[in-house]
């Protein structure tokens, strides 16, 4: 089969743009990889593939190809790399339209030219595609302020597993033209077809931007400051926590944590933020750093990829009602205490959402790091929240599922993924219950 | 004899005075805001979760289609039982469950009307966004099942930005929690995807939903122009000088004679188009927000600008925004609400088009409509005694749907597909993008019992591929 479908790929591609073996996938090596580069070749690129009922994994900047678990097969890996133009743009209606393998740094700096943004801001952000974006859902600080993916996607083109090409939404903000089948492909994992174009919606650039970052003797204090901000009018577009292992990571003095928040807008609600989150942090008991423009950029990019390039990561996310989060981080503390690890937390403070980095501790036990892990998912399940794993080891993957307690609705789930891809050619295996 | 035996069986699930079944009520019951009319065999007031599964389980055994209804504000025929069967009336379902603002959600039952749970949340200094204009008659599971969105969602988004998760009862008649109080619940986003199916994949019974802090402050603007190209080019003109207003609604002169004859809110009656503009956040740069904006009116042709002084001259201003669909109700004995998106800058050329269409088949058109969003609402005035008029009608609204796809929009921006639009998705949508969204219908409901002769058109002959 292999040879038949090499041929085929390099009939549709070109040859040197077919190869094999491709990069491993969570530690699965695909037999063959390819690049097509427009989105009629990733068409008949699926198309062969599923008349040779050949696993696909589509790949976009490779970030987080250790989201989920490992793929049950993989024959081919669809790069999407060439397929990173800008399809449409139109500035004066604030969205774009690009195609799916392009880098999200890319299309944040065309935008700027016009003064616009897409204010989405994931981990890693100088690698990530819009297509892995869309389709693994990442999600930065800013989502605060600014919601996640499915708040600013207006459309997409999709690649369906029998090869077939269907848009979804339009380029207005409000479309109500039958169901919102973007929501069916966003966060999907790329388990329902390979996204190809993606439409988003922008918004006009801040005429300012500051931060200020607050060290705090104990995390109580610092929630206390948490609480105290959502019960105000302030709007910052983030607000971070950093436990005390997170806090040494950026620099700093040794045992305190920190609160960072990130503010934009005109002149006047910056300042007024400014002043209001400086008094905010000093009379809860901590420091108030100001930092002004591409100080404040600067300062955020660090917090945001904080847990960016370790070694080895076991890395998860969790997600839990606001109220819970507190709790989560403590709990995550104790436990990898007690396993003789080290947790680092940071916390999108006020959304619910925390990611904790296990790291070795002084005197580290290998194997612990799975209680840890049961255990937190026990606390986040219990909160009515999830636990999800970025990155693990293999070994460690082997015994612990990524994702967790079947969501409500997997039946459902289950049968919109045979319906869609009946052959269970795309990206299999590795998303929610099996799917 | 089975009619009976299904309205027997649903009787005992919701007890005898909870279903209608006399000639006089079903005939309430067969049509909606749209123009057509369909009879349903029964009308069922659900009150829990448990008995709307129990109904539609029965729904299943006898084979019988069912339409969920709460306010029946919709205007696309969304609630038409078109293939007979059960209404299933959801309006008993109006409780508040519970407020949690710690978390920031709020759930609530599906029958609850959308301005209620506003009343709720505000002495608390919390709001819930998506207003829509019929927000005093319309349910949250109306809401959720058309993804209404509303004067505020220019800035803030529509519905389902602010769904977090739903209760539903599939067409099976299983109950499933979709969604939930935390963030990126693992799994595809069938909340997402639920939002907007306007009843055609189950019933929502129950709704958790985002809400959030009230704005410090609000500062609403009325410019007076004395042509629409200039009222529209100033919404463009609004954004492109990097501010977002939380509104940017307009109305013409038609609307505006209308609204004043009824409502006396002290609107100019002798302008082309009003622009009701609303900047929100803190305090500290509203004042110069506003003042920009209306320099910016200004240069583009308006001739006054007032600025509400305080809350109740804004009241007004918004009473006469809210009460237009209303008061048009003088200017004829029927109107159709025409509902289509195009990109923002194309405002001034689809409403000269939509002029244009006016005066081809002789019918009057006022507008009232999302400006921000893009969204028009071209009301079609006519006589519905008159048959002629109403061929006209259908045909005028037809021709500016088209018009909103050529512009490079939609065909409905807020009120869905229902019965109304069905040949419209063609003008959007290619039959593979037909086909995927039909592929979802049947997961979901293979036995097409949900709302069954909505949103798709009907099957186009096989052609050569
Ligand atoms: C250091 C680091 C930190 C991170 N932190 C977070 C975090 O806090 N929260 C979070 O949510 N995420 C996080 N991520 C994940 C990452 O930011 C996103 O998942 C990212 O958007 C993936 O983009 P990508 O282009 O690299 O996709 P890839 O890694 O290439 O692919 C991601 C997934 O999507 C599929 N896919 C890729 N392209 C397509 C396509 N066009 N169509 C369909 N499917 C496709 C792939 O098969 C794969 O399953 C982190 C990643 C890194 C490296
Ligand atoms: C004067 C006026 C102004 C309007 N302004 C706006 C506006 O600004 N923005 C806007 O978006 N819309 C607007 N609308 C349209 C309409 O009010 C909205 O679509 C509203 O959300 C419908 O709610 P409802 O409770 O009346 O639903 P209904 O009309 O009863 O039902 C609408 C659809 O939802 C389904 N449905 C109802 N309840 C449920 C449930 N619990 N579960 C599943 N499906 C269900 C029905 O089957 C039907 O398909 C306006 C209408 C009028 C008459």
């Amino acid at each position: 089969m292999n040879a038949e479908l090499r041929s085929r790929l390099e009939s549709i591609v070109g040859p040197g743009l077919v190869y094999g073996p491709g990069e491993p996938v969570d530690g699965v090596r695909p037999t063959l990889a390819v690049r097509p580069g427009t989105q009629d070749e990733v068409s008949a690129v699926v198309r062969a593939c599923a008349e040779a009922g050949a696993a696909m994994i589509p790949l976009g900047g490779g970030t987080s190809l250790g989201l989920g678990n490992p793929p049950a097969r993989a024959d081919v890996l669809v790069h999407l790399d060439r397929l990173d133009r800008v399809v449409e743009w139109d500035p004066a209606n604030l969205c774009i339209s690009a195609e799916a393998g392009m880098r999200l740094e890319a299309l944040q700096a065309l935008v700027a030219k016009d003064r616009t943004v897409l204010p989405l801001d994931p981990p890693g952000l100088r690698r990530v595609t819009l297509g892995g974006m869309v389709a693994a859902n990442p999600s930065g600080p800013c989502r605060l302020q600014y919601g996640t993916v499915r708040d600013w996607v207006l459309g997409m083109r999709v690649v369906l597993p029998d090869g077939e090409r269907i848009h979804c939404g339009g380029r207005v903000i409000k479309n109500v033209s039958g169901y919102d089948m973007n929501k069916l492909f966003i966060r999907s994992l790329g388990c329902l077809g390979i996204i190809t174009e993606v439409t988003f919606k922008l918004l006009p650039m801040p005429a300012r931007r500051a931060a200020v970052i607050g060290r705090f003797p104990d995390a109580a204090t610092a929630w206390a400051v948490v609480g105290r901000t959502l019960a105000s009018f302030l709007l910052p577009e983030a607000l971070e926590f950093l436990n005390v292992e997170a806090a040494q990571l950026l620099g700093g003095p040794p045992g305190t944590c920190v609160l960072a928040v990130s503010l934009s807008g005109s002149s006047e609600t910056v300042d007024r933020q400014v002043r209001d989150f400086t008094g905010f942090f000093q009379d809860g008991g901590g420091t108030a750093d100001v930092l002004q423009e591409a100080a404040a950029s600067r300062a955020w990019e660090g917090i945001r990829d904080l847990l960016e390039g370790a070694y080895d990561p076991i890395l998860c996310r969790i997600a839990v009602p606001l109220s819970a989060t507190p709790a989560l981080v403590a709990a995550a503390e104790g436990m990898a205490r007690e396993a003789g690890l080290k947790a680092v937390v940071t916390a999108h403070a006020a959304t619910g959402v925390l990611r904790v980095l296990l790291a070795p501790g002084a005197d580290p036990h290998p194997g612990e790091a799975l209680m840890v892990l049961e255990g937190l998912r026990r606390e986040a399940e219990a909160a009515e929240g999830s636990l999800v794993l970025e990155a693990a080891p293999r070994s460690l993957k082997a015994r612990f599922d990524a994702w967790g307690t079947p969501p409500g609705g997997v039946d459902m789930m289950k049968r919109l993924k045979t319906e869609f891809d009946p052959l269970g050619i795309c990206n299999p295996g590795r998303f929610v219950a099996g799917i | 004899m089975s009619e009976q035996a299904f309205i027997r069986d649903l009787r005992e699930i919701v007890g005898g005075s909870n279903v209608l079944a006399s000639s006089v009520d079903l005939q309430l019951y067969q049509y909606d805001g749209y123009l057509e009319e369909h009879r349903p065999e029964a009308v069922v007031f659900v009150q829990s979760t448990e008995e709307v599964a129990k109904v539609v389980q029965c729904c299943n055994r006898h084979g019988r289609p069912f339409v969920p209804r709460g306010g029946g504000t919709n205007l696309t025929g969304g609630t038409i039982p078109f293939g007979g069967g059960a209404v299933i009336e959801m309006i008993r379902m109006n409780r508040l469950l519970e407020i949690d603002i710690p978390n920031l959600r709020a759930r609530v039952q599906p029958g609850m009307f959308n301005l209620e749970l506003g009343n709720a949340l505000a002495p608390l200094g919390y709001q819930f966004i998506p207003d829509p204009a019929s927000q005093k008659a319309a349910t949250l599971g109306g809401n959720v099942a058309e993804n209404a969105g509303g004067p505020h969602c220019f800035k803030y988004g529509v519905t389902s930005n602010h769904v977090l998760g739903l209760t539903v009862v599939l067409p099976d008649g299983r109950v499933e929690k979709l969604g939930g109080k935390a963030a990126d619940i693992p799994g595809f986003d069938l909340t997402g995807l639920f939002v907007g199916s306007e009843g055609t994949l189950g019933i929502c019974t129950e709704v958790l939903v985002k809400v959030v802090r009230q704005t410090e402050s609000v500062k609403t603007l009325l410019a007076i122009y004395d042509s629409i190209e200039e009222g529209s080019e100033t919404v463009s003109a609004i954004v492109a000088a990097g501010m977002v207003p939380a509104t940017l609604e307009m109305m013409d002169q038609l609307v505006i004679h209308a609204v004043e004859a009824s409502l006396h809110c002290g609107l100019p009656m002798d302008c082309a188009t009003l622009l009701l503009i609303e900047v929100d956040g803190l305090r500290d740069d509203l004042e110069s927000q506003a003042a920009a904006i209306s320099d910016l009116c200004r240069a583009h042709g308006a001739r006054e600008v007032r600025v509400a002084k305080d809350d109740a001259e804004r009241a007004l201003l918004w009473a006469g925004r809210r009460g237009a669909f209303g008061a048009v109700a003088r200017l004829a004995p029927s109107f159709l609400v025409c509902d289509g998106t195009v990109p923002r800058t194309a405002l001034p050329q689809v409403l000269k088009k939509v002029s244009q269409v006016a005066a081809k088949y002789d019918l009057r058109i006022p507008n009232v409509f999302h400006a921000g969003d893009g969204n028009l609402h071209p009301l079609i005035l006519f006589d519905w005694r008159d048959a002629d008029m109403k061929a006209r009608v259908l045909k005028a609204g037809m021709e500016i749907l088209s018009l909103c796809a050529e512009l490079g929009g939609t065909i409905s921006g807020e009120h869905g597909v229902g019965l109304e639009k069905l040949d419209a998705m063609r003008l959007v949508m290619s039959e593979a993008d037909i086909q995927a969204q039909r592929r979802v219908k049947t997961t979901f409901d293979p036995a097409n019992l949900a709302n069954p002769g909505k949103i798709f058109p009907a099957k186009e002959v096989a052609c050569e591929r």
